[in-house]
């Protein structure tokens, strides 16, 4: 408190040995007087509360949001939302801070703030943390860390999971190749183009899985789509609206029916792009990610432009991992893959732009992904980009 | 006591930390011309404010007409006949005569302004008091001195009473001083009274009936103009003797130091300014520069310090071409200029006076070595020239430049390009807005620099400055150099008329 | 004058805890102690400050020139990534590596300044409108070297992590502040205010480069080539932003990362308002502004403040209270014309 105080001073005298010149008016000098003694007066009051604040015990939940806002519509959304879903119903208490920037530091002092203030159970989602976490884990020991979608490590990519963390990953591949079956199925022929945010794992696996599943519908349910190189995109940010929809309006004016959009932002101005055109009678398509987003893609009435969404349940995640740790079976030192296998993703279970009969279909498929009939490769191989 | 139009008694004016006016009481005379004499920052300003209504005494009483009143706003002294004629024009440059006058009091007709009725009646009040203002002619049109007329037929217009001049003489050219003298004894004949805010003695003494006198917030006291002497008044205002006429010798010119040889030179608006303009100034002379503002003296005087480009022509100093040299350049080839407009020029106002002082010698010893400034000997040259030039600061050579007063300001320049040593001065306007006290000091200072032999080009506004000091006067016209006169066998009508663009053969 | 300034900061921060129905003492309570309650935190504030301080100095001194340096940001990216580039290309000792990193900084920040002050004195653009410009040429210049160059092994939208050779924090300053983020950048500041003060007061650079700054025609009238410093002016201004970047991307942060331009360049010029464009001052209220960051997440941890409006507060305070600096400058100013009549 009083380093702070110190450096105003230093700040005000400055102020004055500079302009020594200039005649200083006594009003000025009473007005420093009273600053000060209002300062010392906030400060004083302000130390006396901050002594009696009560110390809550036991198990508090905090979240870290990654770049973005807490309703993203996507991750951090996600996230938070199995995190509220299991304080409610275990009576938890919960918090979530933001940091002021994406560097290791910010993530650190965020989770510093939230271990101090007692919150020694934290959720973080996004590969950004990774680093943060190898550091946080070692600093506290006697908090527990779930990390969706990285694994901690030093910088070096060798995996240090501890035994207070948890890694968590999803197979994106999967859930692309599913969404990828039910637009196919859904639309038998035509073209499909994808748009991705930056060119990134989680990102990289939704497209290979997708195109993967374009290929098996064509060859094993009959269905005729392509997908061209060209329409294969990745558009470099995943804030980019304007460039989305830009993208988006070019593959629609090729002849482009379906887009798959594992993109954020640039997402959106895909579906915004489609939403206009869908008004006007085209027949466009966006297949959503990460959360079921057919509610963004509602144009007129209930009609959305969403035919479905390669989901990843993340909020389940977050409500698993919770609830684990409340039963003391906090899988700490683990590093969890949630693919089709344990109901980790999928896509959303009703959409009005899925016949009954496709739904039936892609069911099927999904059931021989669970049994490992089918195998989705998280490599490139041969695919587009 | 009835012949008394406007009394201010006893009128008090204080401001944070200042008295403006103390004290102070103005009696003026139905009729009369009255003159309000003070130097600059005496409370002339103020007072005058208090009776239009701007500000409201602390204490004292105004009556108008014999009768009590509250002057709250310039509304309410308009409707008591009050009217002032700035210093500084109010006028709208792209509406008519008649329209600048009638602005704020529209005479309409249905919803359409009546501009023919007031047409007419502007044309009648310009008979009646000898204005002479065509109605319909546009403002950007017309001359600084029908502009004045302008603003004092908008008074009249408004049927007022009492008109306030403050300092109207100091745009115009010696012919029209005389026009507007003439046309304030036209308005006095009507019966109209009038306060004139001066600090011209010899306005004063040649059309002011009475005068009253303030110095620092104080009424010294008011007199017969006729039965005082201008030395007196003088006096009344600074406070000591002060003398008018510069003493100086005879002139011994010597060499050629500045010869400007066939100068043409753009002004901002890319046309030219000065045309072919050749003149010489010899160590030990002052050659004045005689002219209407805006006629191109300044071009002359940017192109000669190197502040802008010559377009074609040569400027040489002590037989050194300087036309292409920079700014730096010839000051070190010993030109010193005291500019025209001080805070533009002459002045950082945010630096303090000793950094004021080394502005064109900082980077020299002993003032800096090797990049490092030497505060002690900025501070101690600072001192010295403050010391030698009389330039007087609350906090001495650390006080803000912006917290003098404009004389010692003045000074303060006059002193920093005269300790340069220069072989040739420039000086611009260098009593611009200066008290007599000030003026004299100034002047002498100039003479001295002649007297050791320096050369010295005096540009100035002021017709009675270069017939003071110049030892020859160039006249200048539109760009062009109409003559060179000798100060000795010449006079103000002379040189007036040459202003105005008469050759001097040419006069009758 | 700043201190009034940052007490009326404090105080709307306060109104507005307030009024989103929080105990503004709580909030300030844990505010402070967030930035300032064990020596790891007091490091990581001044950590936070540390580039604050040198955008806030680059703008006052360009201001004292009379020129309005926007591009902060910008001139910070590219010294940032000068001295990710150079940290990442060579292996050499660390003090070789550390000095030679931050002359890229500074190199890469003047350039990035130089261009805009060539374009005011040449061609009279506004430096406004040219930094402005030229953050965006600085954004996309990242955006397309550091993947193309220096991208991480798995991500295309960051550097490779730099070495700690090549990182300003060291392990002394970081174990004596308990692993705090502070590191030789928070020395490099205070040499920084150190000699621009000096440059500033005691030099005949400074004296020409105020005279231009507080009177450019006085300037010229006494000689001294006003454009010649506007350069200049720009240049320092850019090399101590340049080397604000390497502060945060070498020193504070462990790797730059695309599509962002660094807030730190804007809330420069808060800085230096607050800072009555004085060294000394910009350092005063670096230091301020990074406590107040600092302590902004625990003060949310520990209240019911959400993260959203705890970002509204904090800037809040902090354009506040530069703004106060300007009411009251002009309350001065109104002061004295009502006093005029001397």
């Amino acid at each position: 408190m009083k380093l702070a105080f110190n450096l105003t001073k230093i700040d005000s005298s400055e102020d004055n040995k500079l302009h020594y010149g200039r005649k200083k008016m006594k009003g000025d000098t009473k007005l420093f007087k009273k600053g000060i003694g209002i300062l010392v007066v906030v400060l004083v009051i302000a130390l006396a509360l901050a002594g009696c604040s009560k110390e809550t015990t036991g198990f508090k939940v905090g979240m870290v949001t990654d770049a973005g806002t807490i309703d993203d519509k996507s991750f951090n959304q996600g996230t938070w939302e199995g995190v509220l879903r299991a304080a409610e119903e275990l009576k938890l208490e919960t918090k979530y801070l933001k940091p002021s920037g994406t560097t290791e530091a910010d993530y650190i002092k965020e989770i510093s703030n939230l271990y101090d203030a007692g919150f020694k159970f934290i959720v973080t989602p996004g590969f950004k943390f990774e680093t943060a976490i190898f550091q946080a884990q070692d600093k506290y020991p006697d908090a527990k860390f779930v990390l969706i979608d990285g694994y901690p490590h030093s910088g070096d990519y060798a995996p240090v999971v501890k035994e207070n963390t948890v890694s968590i990953f999803f197979a994106e591949h999967e859930s692309g190749f599913l969404a990828a079956v039910a637009t196919a199925l859904q639309l038998k022929e035509g073209e499909v183009g994808f748009i991705g945010g930056m060119e990134i794992p989680a990102v990289q696996k939704f497209n290979w899985g997708f195109q993967q599943g374009i290929k098996y519908a064509n060859e094993n349910l009959g269905t005729n789509i392509t997908i061209k190189a060209e329409n294969v995109i990745y558009q470099g940010s995943f804030d980019n609206v304007a460039a989305g929809q830009q993208l988006a309006a070019q593959m629609f004016d090729k002849g482009v029916k379906a887009i798959f959009c594992a993109a954020g932002g640039v997402g959106v101005g895909a579906i915004n792009e489609a939403k206009s055109r869908a008004k006007t009678g085209e027949e466009v398509w966006i297949v959503g990610v990460d959360v079921d987003q057919y509610a963004e893609g509602i144009y007129e009435g209930d009609k959305s432009i969403i035919i479905t969404s390669a989901m990843k349940y993340i909020d389940q995640v977050s409500y698993d991992m919770i609830k684990a740790e409340y039963e003391g079976k906090f899988p700490g030192g683990e590093t969890l893959v949630f693919d089709a296998k344990n109901n980790g993703v999928g896509i959303p279970a009703k959409n009005p732009n899925l016949s009954d009969e496709v739904q039936a279909k892609v069911a099927d498929v999904f059931k021989k992904l669970q049994t490992g009939e089918i195998k989705v490769s998280d490599q490139q191989g041969s695919l587009i980009k | 006591m009835m012949d008394y139009i406007v009394e201010m008694l006893n009128i008090r004016k204080e401001f944070p930390g200042i008295v403006a006016n103390d004290d102070i009481t103005l009696q003026l005379k139905h009729g009369e011309i009255h003159a309000l004499l003070g130097e600059n920052g005496a409370g002339k300003s103020t007072l005058m404010s208090i009776l239009f209504g701007l500000y409201q005494p602390d204490r004292g009483t105004i009556k108008v007409r014999g009768k009590q009143v509250n002057i709250a706003n310039p509304n309410v002294a308009n409707d008591l006949g009050i009217g002032m004629v700035h210093q500084h024009f109010k006028l709208v440059h792209n509406f008519t005569v008649t329209e600048n006058i009638i602005l704020g009091m529209e005479t309409k007709k249905g919803i359409v302004v009546d501009i023919k009725s007031a047409a007419s009646r502007v044309e009648e009040l310009s008979k009646k008091y000898g204005l002479n203002v065509d109605p319909y002619a546009k403002i950007e049109d017309v001359s600084v001195g029908m502009q004045q007329r302008v603003e004092i037929m908008k008074m009249l217009y408004r049927n007022a009473e009492v008109l306030i001049f403050d300092e109207p003489t100091s745009v115009l050219t010696p012919q029209e001083i005389q026009d507007l003298m003439k046309i304030m004894r036209n308005l006095i004949a009507e019966g109209k009274s009038i306060i004139l805010i001066t600090h011209k003695l010899n306005e004063i003494k040649a059309i002011a009936d009475r005068c009253t006198v303030i110095r620092r917030g104080k009424l010294i006291g008011t007199v017969d103009v006729a039965s005082t002497t201008k030395g007196k008044l003088a006096e009344m205002m600074v406070g000591r003797e002060v003398s008018f006429k510069v003493e100086k010798k005879e002139c011994e010119p010597g060499e050629v130091v500045l010869r400007v040889e066939n100068l043409s030179v753009l002004n901002n608006r890319k046309v030219m300014g000065l045309k072919d303009f050749s003149i010489e100034v010899r160590s030990g002379e002052i050659v004045g520069v005689a002219g209407v503002e805006g006629n191109g003296q300044t071009e002359l005087v940017e192109a000669i310090t190197g502040l802008r480009k010559a377009a074609s022509g040569r400027v040489l100093l002590n037989g050194k071409d300087i036309t292409d040299l920079s700014i730096r350049e010839r000051i070190k080839s010993k030109m010193a200029h005291i500019p025209e407009d001080r805070h533009k020029y002459g002045l950082i106002l945010d630096y303090s006076v000793e950094d004021n002082m080394i502005m064109k010698v900082y980077y020299q010893e002993p003032y800096s070595k090797s990049g490092l400034l030497n505060r002690e000997a900025i501070h101690r040259h600072a001192e010295k020239v403050m010391d030698e030039f009389d330039v007087r600061a609350g906090k001495g050579a650390a006080s803000d430049a912006r917290s003098l007063s404009g004389g010692n300001q003045q000074k303060a320049i006059v002193g920093r390009e005269i300790d340069h040593d220069p072989d040739l001065l420039i000086a611009v306007q260098p009593t611009r807005g200066l008290d007599v006290g000030a003026i004299e000091y100034i002047h002498k200072r100039i003479v001295e620099q002649r007297d050791r032999g320096k050369a010295v080009l005096l540009v100035s506004l002021e017709l009675d400055e270069v017939l003071n000091l110049a030892d020859r006067i160039a006249i200048i016209n539109n760009g062009e150099l109409i003559g060179i006169v000798d100060a000795k066998d010449t006079n103000e009508n002379e040189v007036g008329l040459m202003m105005a663009g008469v050759k001097r053969g040419d006069i009758a | 004058m700043p201190l009034v300034a940052g007490v009326l900061g404090l105080l709307a921060g306060a109104v507005l805890m307030a009024a989103t129905g929080n105990n503004p003492f709580q909030g300030y309570a844990y505010l402070f102690r967030g930035g300032l309650m064990n020596i790891e935190r007091i490091g990581n504030s001044l950590a936070t400050a540390t580039p604050l301080i040198f955008t806030g100095l680059s703008v006052a001194f360009a201001f004292k020139t009379g020129l309005f340096n926007i591009g902060a940001a910008g001139q910070m990216l590219i010294g940032g990534m000068c001295a990710t580039a150079v940290g990442l290309t060579f292996m050499w000792p660390k003090p070789l590596l550390l000095t030679v990193m931050i002359i890229a900084a500074i190199i890469g920040g003047a350039a990035w300044g130089i261009v805009p002050g060539l374009l005011k004195a040449k061609f009279n653009v506004h430096e406004v409108v040219a930094t402005i410009m030229m953050n965006w040429i600085a954004y996309w210049t990242v955006y397309y070297v550091v993947p193309a160059y220096f991208k991480g092994t798995y991500l295309e939208t960051e550097s490779r992590r730099i070495p700690y050779a090549a990182s300003l924090k060291v392990s002394w300053l970081t174990d004596m502040f308990n692993g705090s983020y502070i590191n030789l950048g928070f020395f490099l500041a205070i040499i920084a205010v150190v000699v621009i003060a000096f440059i500033l007061e005691r030099t005949t650079l400074g004296y020409e480069l105020k005279a231009v700054g507080y009177n450019r025609h006085a300037a010229e009238y006494a000689g001294i080539r006003a454009n010649r410093n506007i350069v200049l002016s720009m240049m320092i201004a850019g090399a101590l932003a340049g080397l604000g970047g390497a502060a945060f991307y070498v020193g504070y942060a462990s790797n730059i990362q695309i599509g962002v331009l660094p807030s730190q360049g804007y809330d420069g010029i808060a800085v230096s308002l607050l800072g009555t464009n004085s060294p000394w001052g910009v350092f005063g209220a670096a230091i301020f502004f990074g406590l107040l960051h600092s302590g902004k997440g625990f003060m949310n941890a520990m209240t019911k403040i959400p993260p959203e409006i705890a970002d509204t507060i904090i800037a809040t305070i902090i354009y506040f209270s530069a703004t106060s600096i300007l009411i009251e400058r002009n309350w001065d100013k109104l002061r004295k014309r009502m006093g005029g009549a001397k």
